[in-house]
């Protein structure tokens, strides 16, 4: 694993809080993204996201190393915003307000010089969240892990607690039924 | 064989995420340039994770640092000793109203307890009816007496008067042939 990762991890064990916050500031926004992806609320998102944090502070000492801390760390984002997603039934996403912006930076570069283009992922953007919405969390989980870090499927498979095979069908549903859903847009 | 567009459909996604053995990989590679199909379904595979990458990363990159560690550091700090915790989760009971209702089942408890043993069926030797009372000793150190222990407190000491039969009964009150303690 990361060495300086493993170094603040052991620091944090003799219960250094500084270096915790240090882990903190390297993974924080990762973390609330994989929430976030889950969760696609953001209010409920930070909270999850700060629980997750505070959960792993609480277990640091039972962290050995075996894995990447932030292998470790995702599951704890993963099982936690499930979790949450279980309990609290939400309604429609509010995220749609940032998606012009978010598509913009996503696409600029590419599609910088076709107005049309921009407008197709503006709409595609804000189709996306919704479409994500209807996906039960495990599929969006999967989906959402490789779309942040490009994860293996055998980390995500770890992350969720299931085998390569599950997280290759389960990628694969979700992006069927994605682009089922987004099709024109595509 | 020639690989068919529906073999490499649904292989696309895990050829897109690198997950394919050198072989594999290089076969989709090979049809996919070869076939607008199956290229226009990899394109859009791309466009929905790189859309749904811009649309996290432009939030993620919203959310500041001091606020974020500002929540975890109190969650941290308020989080109190374990003991504190389990003191605060064993504390109702102690509540005198919490416990006002304990009162009486403990009579009741107490009065049912003692009936019992007043009317439980007796107790023979070598036959253990439940009764959780036992034998300390019979005729120890030389004087008559049985001792039984009933529990850590209460203990009853039987006199044992010689009997002129040879009676299978090893003990007996003076008055009773089946003793019932
Ligand atoms: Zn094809």
């Amino acid at each position: 694993m990361d060495l300086s990762d493993w170094e603040l991890v052991q620091r944090c064990q003799n219960g250094d809080v500084a270096a915790f916050q240090e882990l903190v500031a390297k993974y924080y926004r990762k973390v609330y993204m994989v929430v976030l992806g889950i969760l696609n609320h953001r209010d409920d998102a930070m909270e999850v996201a700060q629980e997750v944090f505070f959960r792993a502070y609480r277990s640091i000492q039972g962290f050995k190393g075996g894995s990447a801390f932030y292998t470790w760390l995702y599951r704890i984002a993963v099982n936690l915003s499930i979790d949450f997603q279980r309990r609290q039934k939400r309604g429609p996403t509010e995220l749609r307000e940032t998606m012009d912006e978010a598509v913009d930076n996503a696409e600029g570069a590419s599609s910088a010089n076709d107005p049309f283009l921009d407008l197709q992922s503006k709409e595609l953007g804000q189709r996306l969240v919704a479409a994500i919405n209807e996906l039960t969390p495990d599929h969006r989980a999967v989906i959402v892990m490789r779309a942040i870090e490009g994860l293996s499927y055998k980390d995500i498979g770890r992350m969720l607690g299931c085998s390569e095979g599950t997280v290759m069908s389960r990628l694969h549903y979700a992006r069927k039924k994605l682009q089922e859903k987004l099709g024109p847009y595509l | 064989m020639k690989t068919n567009c529906e073999t490499v459909k649904n292989s696309l996604g895990a050829w897109l995420d690198g997950e394919l053995g050198h072989a594999d990989a290089e076969e989709i590679r090979r049809h996919v340039e070869g076939c607008p199909s199956c290229s226009g379904e990899r394109r859009r595979l791309e466009r929905v994770q790189v859309v749904l990458s811009g649309v996290l990363e432009t939030e993620a990159s919203r959310v500041a640092f001091e606020p974020f560690w500002d929540g975890v550091r109190r969650r941290i700090s308020e989080e109190r000793p374990r003991q504190a915790r389990l003191w605060e989760w064993a504390r109702p009971a102690f509540y005198p109203q919490r416990i006002a209702w304990a009162v009486p089942v403990a009579i009741v408890f107490l009065l049912a307890i003692f009936s019992l043993v007043q009317y439980a069926p007796g107790w023979r030797w070598g036959v253990n009816r439940g009764n959780v009372a036992a034998v300390d000793s019979i005729d120890g150190h030389g004087f008559n007496v049985a001792v039984l222990r009933e529990s850590k407190t209460k203990t009853t000491v039987i006199w044992l008067f010689e009997s002129q039969e040879e009676d299978d009964e090893a003990s007996g009150e003076p008055t009773a042939k089946d003793p019932a303690f």
